[in-house]
């Protein structure tokens, strides 16, 4: 399937905001990183725009939505519902930050909500893009995948976020940064070890002729999969999932404010990278079952 | 009701012409087509069989109009719909070109019309058969292979388009419109299991083809 950069814009922004915004509430449930919660809001408040006008770059006729939209089976409605949720939530929960004696405390009810509603956003619009009908996307292994994006993306920013406005006790951040970096490790390579396997799911025909097409190849699946490992593996899993894993467990040992402005920004440049080459070969193995229309 | 066209591959000769009469009919745009005729093989007749103990069947490909269509459920307007004669159509009024139904189709039938923003697929001929037509590649097939009509009447009761003898002194093109010839009477006979359908990964396809004495390529 041809790449489509606004979906793959959208799912990652969406990945990273709601892994922010989920790891500052996370961080208010403990009473850590009070100085990154304004600057965190904010920043995952920007990214879910971002995320949203990438989004309706992708429709053609965006302004039919309020045409019948709502056809709940769809995952594009749930998603529309679950980021309505999600934003209703974000603004309660800046209403009641903006209202606490010190300026970054919410109650842990509300923590712990966002925290969940942050991972229903992401598993919710993961989800939309199972389908029986294209065997690369249809497994949850791709929603922990995703969630995995925010793992390793959300706690990094909180991170960068919490040392550029002089917090100095990263020793809470650093071990949710390296878990969620393993976590993000763990699901790329299950992942990507997935995406090798799915071979036998295609149809096959064995020979066969698409006269409108008389110059395209046969095309053999378990080489378009072949042909992805460079980019799966390289791209996605070394520089996209285990150097993040690697730099959250230099920063932690170093522990330091300096450290993980510095870290932090490679942990989050080198995750961007795996998770859109990883959405690149999301696409390009994206073939239909019966692929040979 | 579930309207449904099935084709004789023993009769398919891979001539195109539902191809093209599809495109004429319903205005296709070039590089896009809603009804495409794969040629499958030629391939072993048993295996390590070698040439000239080949096979191969021509299979005209597109929307299997799907008893539990998954591009309607994927829809979020709603836009694709399952109609009451069984045909999945789409209202192009309603569509948003978010192209999810695409990505669940698993033939790969649908496309972007880049000029609308809508996507289009086969309608069945929905313009000619709620004028009582055949659709218009069951009409221009060259092999008399498609025949169309509602699978739960039973799909010996299929029609297709009737003999030129069949026309009598009345030559005209409303003569032979109307004039058709039911499957059951038409084509060799075939067994329940040499009808098979393309791939089901839960949609149910609808429509089906029958091939005998060769080897069907491509799991139920």
């Amino acid at each position: 399937m041809e790449l489509q950069w606004e979906l793959i814009l959208f799912t990652t922004f969406i990945a990273w905001s709601a892994g922010l915004f989920g790891a500052q509430a996370f961080a208010a449930a403990f009473g850590q990183a009070k100085k990154a919660q304004l600057i965190s809001w904010i920043a995952a408040a920007l990214l879910l725009v971002i995320g949203g006008v990438a989004v309706f770059l992708h429709l053609q006729h965006w302004e039919r939505i309020f045409n019948g939209f709502g056809h709940l089976t769809s995952g594009i409605t749930q998603e529309l519902i679950a980021i309505v949720v999600f934003a209703v939530v974000a603004i309660v929960y800046l209403i009641f930050m903006k209202r606490s004696e010190d300026g970054a405390s919410v109650p842990k009810w509300l923590a712990w909500l966002a925290v969940a509603l942050s991972a229903v956003l992401v598993i919710v619009m993961a989800h939309s893009y199972m389908m029986s009908a294209r065997p690369a996307w249809d497994s949850f292994i791709w929603v922990a995948y995703v969630l995995g994006n925010s793992l390793v993306l959300g706690p990094a920013t909180l991170a960068v976020i919490a040392a550029l406005k002089g917090e100095t006790d990263f020793k809470q951040i650093g071990l949710w940064v390296f878990v969620g970096a393993l976590a993000g490790l763990v699901f790329a390579l299950i992942y990507a070890v997935f995406t090798q396997m799915v071979g036998s799911s295609f149809t096959e025909v064995g020979l066969y002729f698409d006269p409108v097409h008389p110059t395209k190849a046969i095309t053999d699946i378990n080489a378009v999969i072949g042909g992805q490992a460079l980019l799966l593996w390289l791209g996605a899993v070394v520089v996209g999932a285990a150097l993040p894993a690697a730099a959250a467990f230099v920063a932690r040992r170093k522990g330091d404010a300096n450290s993980w402005k510095l870290w932090g920004i490679v942990i989050i440049i080198t995750a961007l990278i795996g998770a859109i080459v990883m959405r690149v070969v999301f696409y390009n193995l994206g073939l239909s079952v019966f692929m040979f229309y | 009701m579930q309207n449904v066209i099935v084709t004789d591959l023993n009769r398919c000769v891979g001539c195109l012409s539902c191809s093209v009469a599809c495109k004429s009919a319903n205005s296709v745009p070039v590089g896009s087509f809603w009804n495409k005729v794969l040629r499958i093989g030629p391939n072993p007749k048993s295996p390590g069989a070698q040439c000239p103990d080949v096979e191969m069947y021509f299979l005209p490909v597109g929307c299997q109009h799907c008893v539990d269509p998954e591009c309607v459920k994927v829809c979020p307007t709603g836009a694709s719909q399952k109609m009451e004669d069984g045909t999945v159509q789409i209202d192009k009024s309603k569509c948003i070109g978010c192209q999810f139904c695409v990505m669940a189709c698993p033939y790969n039938v649908r496309y972007l019309n880049k000029d609308e923003g809508v996507i289009e697929k086969c309608t069945l001929c929905e313009q000619k058969i709620a004028q009582g037509e055949l659709p218009q590649c069951v009409e221009q097939c060259g092999a008399r292979a498609r025949f169309f009509g509602d699978l739960e009447k039973g799909i010996e009761n299929l029609e297709g388009p009737g003999e030129p003898a069949a026309f009598g002194d009345d030559k005209s093109y409303e003569a032979m419109a109307k004039t058709r010839v039911r499957l059951g009477d038409y084509i060799h006979p075939f067994s329940e299991d040499e009808v098979h359908h393309l791939p089901d990964v839960g949609n149910k396809p609808s429509f089906s083809y029958i091939l005998r004495d060769r080897q069907w390529y491509g799991e139920e």
